[in-house]
Parts: C-alpha cells; structure tokens; sequence
C-alpha cells in the first residue's frame, strides 16, 4: 500500500513542525511523521525560549507567519527581556516554556491545519531514483511516495546515550534511536558526522531549598514574541531561581572527573561550545569556583526542576554528590540523571542556503540535523526549508532570506558553510549588521516577503503595514518641523551637550540626541509653536519605542547601510561564475579554481570564509566589472 | 647553466643562467626561477619570445608584490613601503621605506589595534550573554584606554603625513613681491639655470617645482608668481596659485629685496604667510648691494641674508630648512610611515571611530559602543592587512566561562 504526498515531512520537533506547517499552510498536500504522537514539539533540553539572537529569529518566525512565537506566547509561564540596559540592537526576550502545555498546543495546531496529515511511524528508508527522492518506508512496512522530503530528524539518527561509562542506543528522553535512515541516506551520497550534546539532571521541586537561593521573577510588561502580543501583558508568572557553585562543587566535580565520559573518552569530543557541561567548565576553567545554577520549572506547577548550569554525563552518583554540593540543593533528588547523547549530523558542506541537499535532489534537511543546536535554530530552519519545499515543487524561485536583512539570512548562510567542528548558535556576535537586525524591526524587515510567499494573511499584513505606516509618518512630520530653538528647549539641548545649537533644527534631529525622549516634545516645544502648540502623532508605548529607536539609529544605520551594500552585492554573485578566458588571466590561479567550484554558493561565502582576500577581491571585481554579474542588482 | 634552445626549430638560443627558489622561500611565497640571459637586447627578446610562446605570460604592474602579500610574504604597509622603494630619489626616503618593509609600523599599528580587539571581546562577552556572569564594562577604564588609542592613532597619523611629506619632497614655497629675486633664488639652490629671470617684475606666472636633496631629504622648491594687488587677470590666477601652494607647505620662503625699504607689497607677503599659519624663515636677498629693509618688522621668525647673484648665505638658507626638518622630527626617519591613500583614509575612519566610541560613552548603549570598536578594529585591519581575526565567538569562548 503505497499513498502519496507532495511533501513529507520527517520527524515533528521544532523544525518538521515548521516545515509541515509552513508546506500546507502554502497549500501543498503534506505527510508528517514522526516516531512517536506523544512527543510532538518536544523539548528535551532547557525549558525556554528566546535569548539574544534566537529570540531574533523567534520574532522573525512569527513576522513570517511561522508557529513558534504563537505557540511560547500562549504557553510560557515566564517571560522577561534581556540586555534592557545594553541597547536595542541586542535586546531580546526570553521565554520560560510550559513544555507539555507547548506540546499539546503544536500538536493541535498541527491537527488542525487543513492538508496537513500526521501519522506516528518510524521511517528507515528512503526511496530514491536517478539521484532524486521519490518516496519513504516504515518499519511497519508501510511507504509513502512523495516529490519534496524534509528530513529533521534532531538528534535521533543512530543516537547513542551515554552516562558514566555506559551507553546504549536511544533518542532523548529515554526515546528509541532512529535507525537505518541515516545508512539509507548515506547510501544516496549525503555525508554524514557525529556531534555530542548533553542536558543536565532534573530534581523534584520539593527537595529544593529555595531560601538559600535568589528568586528570578518573570516581567509582565514583557509582551510576547509574536507581534499581535508586543504589548502584552501577562500575569500570575512563574519564578525561577538562581544559586551559584562555590569551592565544594568545583572540588566535588574534580574528584569524579575520572569517571566522566570527556576522560573516559567514550564519547565524541565534539560537543556545543556555548553550553558545556559543568565538567568541561572545571577542566577549560580550573580557577573559577563560581558558575551560576539556575534552577528552572518545567512547566507550570510542574514537580521537576531543570538546572541550567550542571550539565553532566557523569554516572548517577557521581550526579548526585555534584548536585548535593551546591547551595540550596544539599537534599536535592535527581529524578531523571543528565546524560549526553551522540548523533549523526550531516558534514558541512552537504546542504544550500535553501536547505535543499547538495548531493541528493529533492531532499530538505532542517534542524538538529544539520549540526545546529537549539529550538530556534531548528525552527528557523523547518520554516525555511518547508518554504523552499513547496516552491522548488511549484518550479519557483528558491527563498533565501540575506544576512543582510534577517537573522533567518544569517542562519542558513552561516550553516550551508559551516565547517566548525561543534554544533552551530545563534547570537548576535553571527549578525554583522545588528543595529539593523534589531528585535523590533522583525515586522518591517520581513512581513513584506512573508505576505508575497503567502504564509502571513491578508488582514494581518495589513495590520502591520498600517502600524508601521503610522510610525514611518510620525517620523516624516517630525523631520519636516524645523524650529528655532529658545527657553527650555535651548537649555535642554545644551545640558544634552554636543553643541548642536544652530538657528534652525528639525525636531527629528532633537530626538538623536539620548537624553531626549519623544514625550518630552511637547513640554520643550512650547515657545517654538508655528502654527500652535506641538502635540504628539503617536500615543501607544510600542510606537513611541518603536520611532525613538528609530531615529536614534539613523546615524548608525547610515554608516551600517554602505557596507550592508557591499555585502548584498557579493551575495548576488552567485558561483559557479563562468568568465571569459581572456578577463579571467588577471587572477590567480586560486581564485579562478574558487570561482569555477561549487564550494560556495555566492561571492560573499568566499570572503567570509577569508579564501577571496581583499585584494584579490579588488581584482576580480574591475575583472566582472560592466555588470557582467549574473545576478539582478537593485531590489533593497 | 643550461641552454635556450627554440622548440621550433631546436636552434640555440642562448646559454642562460637558471636560479631556482622553492617556495616558501622566494619573494611572492611561490615556486619562482629566474632566468639569467646574456644582455644583448635581441637575445632577450628571443629568449622572452620562446617563453611565451610556451605558454608563459608577461607579469602585470606590482603583480610580484601582490603575489607577495596575497601570499603572506609581506604585508599591506610592506607592498606601500616597496612601491616607495623602487620610488625613492634620496637615501631619506630609501630608508623611511626600507624600515616599513621590515614591518615596525605594522607592528605599532597591530599593538594598538589588539587593545581595541580586547575591548571588543569583553563587550561582546556582556552583549552576547547577558545572563552570564561576566564582569560589566568599567566605563571610566575604557574612556581611560581608548583616550589612550585616540592619542595613539592620531601620532601614526602624523607620522603617516610626515611620511607623506618626506615621500612627496618637503613643499617649501618661495614668494615675494615681484623682482626681489625669487627665481633667481631657485636657480641658486639648485646651482643651476632652471627658472626665466629677467630685469622685467611678474616674469614667472606658473609655479615652478623643482627638487633638491636637503642632508638626507628631498625637498621640493616651488617658485610662485609675485604678490601684489593684481595688474592684470593672468597675475591674480598666479597669486591664487601662491596662495593654494602655501597650503600645503613646509615650509614658506618670503623673499625682500635687501637693497629696497620695505613697501605696502613686502607687507602683504608677510600677512599672507601669516594667515595661512605656515612655518616661515625670511629671506633677504640681494645682501651684495646694501641694506635698505629693515626686514625684522614684519614679525617673528628667522631671518636669513642671501645673495642670489654670489651664492652667499646659500648654505646657511639651506641649513636654516634642515633645521625646520629637525625640529619638525622629519629627520627621525624611523618614525615615519608611509600610506597610500586607502589607507591613510581607513586610518582616518578607525580615527573617527574611536573618537565618536570615547564621545558616546556614557550616552551610547553599549551595542552601538561595540559596532563602533568593530569598525575602528576593521579599518586598521585595512591598512595593516590584518583583516583575518578569529570570529568573535571563538574569542569570547576563549577567555570567559560561557554556558548554561
């Protein structure tokens, strides 16, 4: 029995969710299977969302009309914002999840979608002719033809958990492994690695000594991820709670170092650098007794408590005594012990910027499985690749979002050519052009393109469009309004310093100045009045915040937009680049090969990757020269 | 030693010389060989000829020392310095040159630009990982240090223009009212016949340039048009010149006429040279007739006394502009730095950069702090060729304890 689907989608964590949700949404007929019905969206790892940069890419999603900034803000039980004080470019929210709460809604989202079909099943093949996919098998024998497959599988492929210095095969969470599909796929060419990861051990809520630890409350002007929920606000939060290891946790963590799997080497050494566990911190950093331990619910009311901070794969009493060595957490009891976990991830270079292989055609890979970690990160990727699912079946162009207008640029560029050896993240530090990948501008960078690729609704685009509209025309007046500068204002203006006191200045201009806010206008422009009193455009909190950093930014978003320029050039020249023979004399023998291979989809992966020097850059530029460049230039 | 011999017919063509560099070490980094032929132009042709014919190619302008620095073998301030090298007229700027191959002002620049990447980092740490617990940014050290770089980079600037000055020849502008001799000054420097001099005032109407080597440095004479109120329009296009030459200057050389009191003209020369704030040391000339200026009241400044006609003072004019050199630290020759204009404009931007950083602390969110540190950072990666860093991720999992 074999039925088909244009587009199925492997494994329903954060990136098939996305994936089979952006494919019906855009009006395919789409499979979705996963191993197991009851652990849809699961999140075995930290219970939150968001951060710097991912938190980026959360907002970005649901400027797109993808699932996960609905889904946490309708079921996190914290919310908060991060770097307040450090400026709007790396400012972000962070959201403490409900992880059943959040299962269950993605599950019901997905059973809800109209040409969605989810079905539980364990593929371990996939079915290939003339080097393109053509369909999957399960292990119940049962088989599905298809003409796009999204593989994001997580973690799963050949997983292995290790604790101590024992080992079995497993998915997280005490999951089955998946496999025979990362054979069946290496059998069609795609190359593959092994990665590590590890989560940290879960106590009971009651064993907890919350008095010798600080209380985290959550921030209920917070608002939420998606942009219908900016302005939120969200009561009855949940607390989290923060305690720190001192000289006894280091010194209990030395002693059983021997029997931790980075010694005993049982695992691949190849773990995320951004969240080792406490053993590695003790070998890369022996003089530090202080590291931070965050002790975080699982969900609301939930009797479990994650530590954020003492990641271990040490055997359990080894965990035990660890974790009894903190404060606050001397009678702790482990209910579920840390462990580590190894996979196969596909070797760089394997996949494009649209998340198709590069080796087997109408294959997508998305998520963990392509050698990121993260939910958001594998989320960004599944909408990504179910976009580009859909329009490579309807003979479209591919959607590759630009580092230079998305975080969902910067991901999927810096994956098709990430070769580090540990697991990709998303942090502002990957986005060149921060200031104007900011948190708040997700809408005004990408709702345009989410409404053209069909995934963000009439009425909504609207919404927005009209929002933003309001702020763009509040901004115009506001530059349009020349006043001579007296009284109040005059003193203002020379307390904010920075000399500036022409005859005649914009308003516009008076709002870069720090010290001044878009409120204090009317109370300073009382002596200016042409025309009558001044009076505000903009009363809502999110707009006057929106417009103040707008205009504080300008002078760095000008500097920011030449080289922004630079880079959108380089990558609209995409490789393979054929040149004549005669204008490719003129340069090396390296770049001429660099030019002709395809190890890189566009000029500007070479020079990130630093195999195109400036120099050489210079050259080949005057050599492509008179717009012989193959792709359109133009379109901001 | 081996023979050229052409694959067409097998004839001999020369006995040639072969030497053989392997790489790394030649001088672009690659396999090079060179050829050694007998001089004979028609057999260096011949020899050229068959090469090509075998598949070799001419080398383009400054390809060796592109192939060179793309290579790693020299840096961009050393491809500046070998330009300027192969350039050089006086043993001054040979050496100003030779030191930069070597590579110290390289190294001065990377020092300063290693403090900027250090900040970068702890930045970056705060920014990136905000719940971390990572030291915050003292404020007051950074404004300390980066006051520091400030200081710093504006000294390579000025020995970037000092350097400029010594490549291009030290501008020293002659100028005077008509016939006090001016030219025949020029031609007295230069102990030769090079500027028109006639008995008629307003004679030379362009600008003259002309170079002499003054101890060690170039110096480049520039003979001007006569100051006064203007006779006619192609004598006022000529003191517009004067006026434009004393803009760049090194150095300005009014010249009076010493057997002449000093008139409404000789004053205007004085005011000019005042208002456009240049170093001056007067001149009077015509010291073999007898005195009639009373020069010194027409302000500060040393005065020499010169005889265009005998050549006396000669020496102690062409003393009194080494001095100005001396004093002006130009003789320090391995202060100096040399830059292109990219480069001296990228200097100009990391300039800038970190004075709008050292202006915005306090007032600026650290993210803009950091763009700005970034961009300072990647501008003087641009005129060192340090554009390569390890990704600022790296960095900061390098030196903090990041992770949850």
């Amino acid at each position: 029995m074999t039925s088909h689907f244009p587009v199925i989608v492997v494994g329903a964590g954060h990136a098939g969710c996305e994936a089979a949700l952006a494919a019906a949404r855009l009006g395919v007929e789409t499979l979705l299977l996963t191993m197991n019905l009851s652990t849809v969206a699961l999140m075995p790892c930290n219970p939150s969302i968001g951060g710097p940069g991912k938190g980026h890419l959360v907002r970005e999603i649901g400027a797109m009309g993808g699932e996960m900034a609905a889904c946490i803000d309708h079921t996190c039980v914290q919310l908060k914002w991060l770097n307040t004080s450090k400026g709007p470019a790396v400012r972000s929210r962070r959201a403490q999840a409900d992880k059943r709460a959040y299962r269950q809604r993605m599950t019901a989202t997905l059973f809800d979608t109209p040409r969605l079909t989810v079905r539980q099943g364990q593929v371990t093949r996939v079915r290939a002719a003339g080097g393109r996919v053509t369909g999957v098998e399960l292990e119940t024998g049962i088989s599905f033809s298809c003409d796009r497959l999204v593989i994001a599988t997580g973690t799963y492929l050949n997983g292995r958990i290790i604790i101590g210095p024992r080992s079995w095969p497993g998915g997280p969470h005490n999951q089955r492994a998946a496999l025979g599909l990362a054979e069946s796929l290496g059998e069609l060419g795609v190359p593959w690695r092994r990665l590590q990861t590890a989560t940290p051990p879960r106590v009971r809520r009651g064993s907890v000594g919350f008095a010798a630890t600080r209380e985290l409350p959550g921030d209920p002007e917070a608002g939420g991820f998606l942009w219908e929920h900016r302005a939120r606000r969200l009561a009855g939060q949940e607390s989290c709670w923060l305690t720190f290891t001192g000289e006894r946790t280091i010194e209990t963590v030395r002693r059983h170092l021997p029997f931790s799997p980075l010694v005993l080497a049982n695992i691949t050494n190849v773990g995320p650098k951004h969240c080792p566990s406490i053993d590695r911190k003790v070998l890369n950093f022996p003089g530090q007794f202080r590291h931070q331990i965050f002790i975080e619910p699982e969900g609301r009311g939930s009797a479990e408590m994650y530590l954020q901070g003492l990641t271990t794969s040490m055997p359990p009493a080894s965990q035990l005594e660890v974790v009894r060595s903190v404060p606050g957490l001397e009678e702790a009891e482990i209910v579920r012990y840390g462990y580590a976990i190894e996979y196969d991830a596909l070797a760089p270079g394997a996949m494009r910027k649209t998340m198709e292989s590069r080796v087997v055609a109408g294959l997508f890979t998305a998520g963990q499985v392509n050698g990121t970690s993260g939910y958001e990160e594998a989320a960004a990727q599944g909408l990504v690749a179910g976009i580009n699912a859909v329009r490579s079946l309807r003979g479209e162009p591919p959607w590759v979002p630009s580092r230079t207008e998305s975080y969902l640029g910067v991901l999927v560029d810096d994956l098709s050519t990430w070769d580090h050896p540990e697991p990709y993240r998303m942090t502002p530090a990957q986005a060149e052009f921060r200031l104007h990948l900011r948190e708040d501008s997700a809408e005004a960078r990408l709702a345009a393109a989410g409404r053209a690729l069909g995934l963000v609704p009439e009425a909504r685009h609207e919404a927005i469009a009209d929002w933003l509209g309001r702020i763009a025309g509040e901004i115009r007046r506001l530059d349009g309004l020349r006043v001579s500068p007296s009284g109040r204002l005059l003193e203002r203006l020379s307390v904010a310093g920075s000399g500036g006191l022409k005859k005649q200045v914009a308003v516009g201009e008076i709002l870069q100045r720090p010290a001044i806010g878009y409120r204090d206008l009317p109370g300073l422009l009382t002596e200016e009045g042409e025309g009558g009193p001044f009076s505000l455009g903009l009363t809502a909190p999110d707009e006057i915040a929106y417009l103040e950093t707008e205009i504080r930014y300008r002078g760095y978003a000008a500097r920011e937009a030449e080289r922004r320029a630079e880079t959108k050039r380089l990558e609209e020249v995409r490789l393979p680049l054929v040149l004549p023979p005669e204008r490719a004399r003129a340069l090396s023998e390296a770049t001429r090969e660099l030019l002709s291979s395809s190890r890189f989809e566009d000029l500007g992966q070479a020079v990130r990757k630093h195999c195109l020097s400036r120099a050489e850059l210079a050259i080949l530029w005057a050599v492509i020269g008179d717009g012989q460049t193959a792709a359109g230039d133009g379109e901001e | 030693m081996g023979t050229v011999r052409d694959p067409a017919d097998g004839e001999v063509v020369d006995q040639v010389v072969v030497t053989t560099f392997p790489a790394p070490h030649s001088f672009t980094g690659e396999d090079v060989a060179e050829i050694s032929a007998h001089g004979n132009p028609v057999v260096l042709g011949r020899v050229l000829g068959v090469l090509l014919r075998g598949g070799a190619r001419a080398a383009e302008a400054g390809e060796f020392a592109r192939r060179a620095f793309l290579n790693g073998k020299l840096d961009l301030l050393g491809v500046e310095a070998m330009a300027q090298v192969l350039a050089a007229a006086t043993p001054g700027q040979a050496r100003v040159a030779a030191n930069q191959l070597e590579g110290l002002p390289t190294r001065r620049l990377s020092a300063i630009r290693a403090r900027l990447l250090d900040h970068h980092v702890r930045l970056e740490a705060t920014l990136n990982f905000p719940e971390d617990a990572i030291e915050e940014i003292d404020e007051r050290r950074l404004a300390r240090d980066l006051a520091g770089v400030l200081g710093d980079l504006e000294r390579f600037a000025a020995a970037a223009r000092h350097g400029g000055l010594v490549a291009g020849g030290l501008p020293v502008v002659l100028l005077g009212r008509p016939n006090t001799g001016k030219s025949s000054l020029l031609n007295a420097l230069l102990g030769r016949e090079r500027a028109i001099v006639t008995e008629i005032p307003g004679t030379t109407r362009d600008t003259l340039e002309e170079t002499l080597t003054v101890g060690d440095l170039p110096v480049k004479l520039i003979d001007t048009a006569g100051l006064r109120a203007a006779a006619d329009r192609v004598e006022a296009l000529g003191m517009a010149r004067t006026r434009a030459a004393l803009d760049g200057a090194f150095l300005a050389l009014p010249v009076y006429d010493g057997a002449e009191p000093l008139g409404a003209d000789d004053r205007e020369v004085a005011r000019v040279v005042r208002e456009a704030g240049v170093a001056l040391v007067s001149v009077v000339n015509k010291a073999d007739l007898p005195r009639r200026a009373a020069v010194e009241e027409l302000g500060p400044g040393p005065v020499v006394r010169v005889s265009a006609l005998t050549g006396e003072g000669v020496p102690d004019l062409l003393a009194a502009i080494r001095a100005e050199a001396g004093r002006r630290g130009l003789e320090r020759l391995e202060e100096l730095v040399l830059l292109g204009a990219q480069q001296s404009e990228a200097l100009e931007r990391a300039r800038q950069a970190v004075r709008r950083a050292l202006d915005g602390l306090g007032s600026i969110y650290h993210d803009m702090l950091s763009v700005e540190l970034e961009e300072a950072i990647r501008q003087l990666g641009l005129v060192t060729g340090e554009d390569v860093d390890p990704h600022t991720l790296d960095r900061i999992f390098e030196r903090f304890c990041i992770g949850k």
